[in-house]
């Protein structure tokens, strides 16, 4: 409310709207064009709109496009239901063995989903490893809609659980205390006061899971397609990858993901304009949580199975896998071996070198996004200029669009013939393509802590003197660091392991974890993939961890 | 290790460095599997002193690409798993005429004007030895009881090669042997690769039209896994190399092409289980003269491509 006479919005501005422009404004506008064009590839402008009537009169299309709504929901709803709950206690209550099962939670985010699917895949199939251990398998539940659901919903739902259980801890105690005191039940207290403030987290959280849903490629094609479920990501991959290739089909459909994606965005503002959310206002508040009592066990058990089935089952297969020396072996101990391992380390195949690019591209990706994310977030929020709509409009873009339209937007842009410099065919178009995918993670995140914090404090700090960039810097940011941070390291694991955009956009003779890993597959060697892939999640899991321990000590980051 | 990591990031750094400039070095965009084309680039580099630029996926990854380059096209010699590449790059006017000295012994139907093959896959039943179902020595065997549910068949939609066998097979029969192949319980798995992987671990038994040489290195590696190449006959895919006629090294561009025909290109195409497109070059694996092929017409099936493969989906969607 007061932001405008608070002022100083520009230079935080104008950073967020260059950013942006150059890594989701280009691309986007280059897949608009595309669809409008289609002979754009040539430098030609001629035939405008004739693949709309084409395209969009393939009577696949609806089924694909409903297939696609469906899974998204089901993935929401799956994760809410395991996440929410676990979240709560997490928040509120003295969960034995805490800190450890925020780490096992967190290797879901660190686990490639196709790599997760082919895990599930080789654990539940026939003769798979659960056949092999226990005697029988879930073939027929795993290629259905409920197997795909699960498997995409334990790759997202440590979203939710994280976003869950920091805002309710930040809303929870204080706020349901003086309900407490005004004599509200704990029950009501919890719904009608925890919850309610808790909305800007958990809906951002859902919100975020929905887009992944619709937009995730590998377990959908691995899943989807023998059980006959198409979605729009998997039309459009054939579109692209089907001889002769259909590039403005590919982006009318991902105009049409777009959209949908849209439409939940703006139904999340829908909601969360309808209030104020604000809740840390720098008073002091104790975050003493209660003990759980007689639930401790039903609590404890419930961690236990969802954080051995997101990730133990994933990578307990995973390094089965990479340990067996044949797969037709199967679990026998004179099977096992480290020669897959061996093998990365030796630089087999130029493993090392896809590690570092992968590990480097991923920290700059964390950085940019996190600058860029954190700018626009505040500008959307907490300033009152003009167009910060379409700010946070082009943030939700990218969230939409699939990986491997993003990668023709982008060769596309920055391939014309008149540019007298182009990050084309370096290794900095992949950083602008993780950019371009992962900015809704920054952007989000900062989004909803910034919606937190009240405007006072802000205007506190200018009312004794400091200067707008000075109290962002000292006031807001220190403030939203927490949320920003996990943002960006979920960034670095993101874009360190992405693989759709990676296969088309590499620049020549650069591979990375992803590339490497799928080369593998596609040429029959399971095992070191699986072995790369390993090393990899241990990496990404490990390095966000001592960093956040790193922070801690320094006292950036709360407890 | 931190003297490695050391080197890795000079390395990297070098290589942004280097990324940029490509003067007279040769890039190549290939479909084709990765060790091969690693191998193949290491060894001209130290005949010719020309460095090799490689970008490796799939053929329509590939496709993808070249097609969104279009308006500034970087790739100088494009190998791809599909013959229909180099036909249909041909009609449109986009190859360079290029015949290689090291050709003369590449048979006939193996090259044309404008391309010659880098060497040859042909599919055939990939086979689980520990299934415990009977070898299978037809296409046809696969309909039958023992093989209930245990049959993965590549998505002819991703894979020429897969398309081509499908659009023989069921000009032979107006799609019965694939109405049998679905009564019996057997799906289309996605591409070659994922096919594969559930006969490896014994989820499926065989599959119907695997590419040969990925199931032959794996039985190498010692999977228990063999090949089958039904005598009614099969399909090859050849693997069309060709020079693009925007390249501006085209003289580099010839000589690799020279280099991957000579006799230590061909020795490295054999290597990989491929069959090597030279008649005289030896290959520990079955060769194009063993093999009886399927035949058809290839404008017709290409013509049809999508009343066949909307064949294919109406037999196998339909859930």
């Amino acid at each position: 409310m007061a932001a405008k006479s608070v002022g100083g919005p520009a230079p935080a501005a104008w950073l967020a709207i260059a950013g942006l422009l150059l890594v989701v404004a280009v691309p986007f506008a280059a897949v608009v064009m595309q669809g409008i064009f289609p002979d754009l590839g040539q430098g030609s402008f001629a035939k405008p709109f004739s693949s709309f009537i084409a395209t969009l009169n393939d009577g696949a299309l609806i089924g694909m496009a409903g297939n696609t709504i469906l899974l998204g929901f089901c993935v929401v709803l799956a994760s809410a239901v395991v996440a929410v709950p676990l979240g709560v206690f997490r928040a509120l209550y003295r969960v034995p063995g805490a800190a450890l099962f925020d780490v096992l939670l967190l290797v879901p985010f660190m686990i490639p989903p196709y790599i997760a699917t082919l895990g599930w895949i080789m654990t539940l199939q026939p003769r798979g490893y659960l056949q092999q251990l226990l005697g029988f398998n879930l073939s027929p539940f795993l290629f259905s809609l409920a197997g795909m659901t699960m498997v995409m919903a334990f790759n997202t739902f440590p979203v939710v659980y994280f976003a869950v259980s920091r805002t309710v801890e930040a809303v929870g105690a204080r706020y349901a205390d003086v309900g407490r005191v005004f004599g509200a039940t704990p029950a009501r207290a919890f719904w009608r006061i925890t919850l309610p403030l808790s909305a800007p987290g958990l809906a951002a959280s859902l919100m975020l899971v929905f887009a992944a849903a619709i937009e995730e490629y590998g377990t959908p094609a691995a899943l989807g397609r023998r059980a006959g479920f198409q979605v729009l990501v998997t039309g459009i991959d054939l579109r692209i990858s089907d001889w002769p290739i259909d590039l403005p089909g590919a982006s009318i459909m991902s105009l049409l993901l777009v959209g949908l994606s849209l439409v939940t965005f703006l139904g999340q503002r829908w909601i969360l304009s309808r209030r104020s959310y604000q809740t840390v206002n720098g008073k002091p508040s104790a975050k003493d949580k209660r003990p759980l009592g007689t639930m401790k066990w039903p609590v404890l058990a419930a961690f236990i199975i969802v954080s051995f089935l997101a990730t133990g089952v994933p990578l307990l297969s995973i390094l089965a896998t990479a340990m067996s020396r044949t797969i037709s072996g199967g679990l026998a101990f004179d099977n096992m071996s480290f020669d897959n391992f061996l093998q990365v380390f030796q630089n087999s195949a130029g493993a090392l070198g896809a590690l570092a690019n992968s590990f480097s591209l991923g920290i700059g990706t964390a950085l940019i996004t996190g600058l860029i994310g954190v700018t626009a977030a505040y500008t959307v929020v907490k300033t009152k200029i003009r167009g910060r709509l379409a700010i946070d409009t082009l943030t939700i873009i990218p969230n939409a669009l699939p990986g491997i339209v993003v990668a023709v937007g982008l060769i596309l842009a920055w391939n014309m013939p008149w540019l007298p410099a182009t990050p084309y065919n370096t290794p900095f178009i992949l950083l602008l393509a993780y950019c371009c995918i992962l900015l809704p993670q920054t952007m989000r995140y900062s989004t909803a802590a910034f919606q937190q914090i009240g405007d006072n404090l802000e205007a506190a700090a200018r009312v004794f003197g400091a200067s707008g960039i000075t109290a962002f810097r000292r006031i807001l940011l220190p403030l939203v660091f927490p949320s920003l941070a996990s943002a960006m390291l979920l960034v670095f694991a993101l874009a360190s392991r992405e693989l759709v955009a990676s296969v088309v956009i590499a620049p020549v003779g650069m591979q990375t974890i992803a590339t490497f890993i799928w080369r593998q597959f596609e040429q029959g060697s399971i095992g070191l993939g699986m072995a790369m892939a390993f090393i990899a999640i241990l990496i990404t899991t490990l390095l966000p961890l001592v960093l956040l321990a790193l922070l801690r000590r320094s006292g950036l980051v709360a407890e | 290790m931190f003297k490695s990591l050391k080197s890795i990031t000079l390395g990297a750094v070098a290589a942004v460095l280097m990324a940029g400039v490509a003067h007279a070095d040769v890039t190549v965009y290939t479909a084709g599997p990765q060790s091969l084309i690693d191998k193949m680039s290491e060894g001209f580099t130290k005949e010719t002193g020309i460095k090799v630029n490689v970008f490796q996926a799939t053929t329509g990854k590939v496709m993808a690409r070249i097609e969104a380059e279009a308006s500034n096209p970087v790739v100088d010699v494009l190998i791809s798993a599909s013959w229909d590449t180099a036909t249909d790059f041909e009609k449109r006017g986009w190859l360079v005429k290029y015949s290689s000295p090291n050709a003369a012994k590449v048979p006939d139907f193996l090259k044309s004007d404008y391309a010659v093959a880098q060497g040859i896959s042909a599919l055939g039943i990939a086979w689980n030895t520990k299934s415990g179902t009977p070898k299978p020595t037809e296409w046809a065997d696969l309909t039958k009881a023992e093989y209930k549910d245990m049959v993965n068949i590549p998505d002819p939609a991703q894979s020429g090669s897969s398309f081509e066998l499908t659009a023989a097979l069921a000009g032979q029969d107006e799609f019965k042997l694939f109405k049998d192949l679905q009564a019996n319980g057997a799906i289309i798995a996605g591409a070659n690769a994922e096919a594969l992987n559930p006969v490896l671990q014994g989820a499926k038994a065989a599959v119907f039209g695997a590419v040969d040489y990925i199931t032959l290195a794996a039985a190498k590696k010692g999977e228990s896994v063999e090949v089958v190449f039904p005598a009614s006959g099969t399909v090859i895919a050849p693997r069309p190399a060709m020079i693009l006629n925007w390249s501006k090294n085209q003289d580099e561009a010839k000589k690799f092409i020279d280099y991957m025909l000579s006799d230590a290109g061909q020795k490295l195409v054999a290597a990989q289980m491929l069959m090597p497109a030279r008649s005289d070059v030896a290959a520990d694996r079955p060769l194009v003269s063993d093999l009886k092929l399927l035949k058809f017409d290839n404008a017709a099936v290409y013509g049809k491509r999508k009343e066949t493969l909307g064949e294919i989906t109406k037999i196998f969607g339909g859930k």
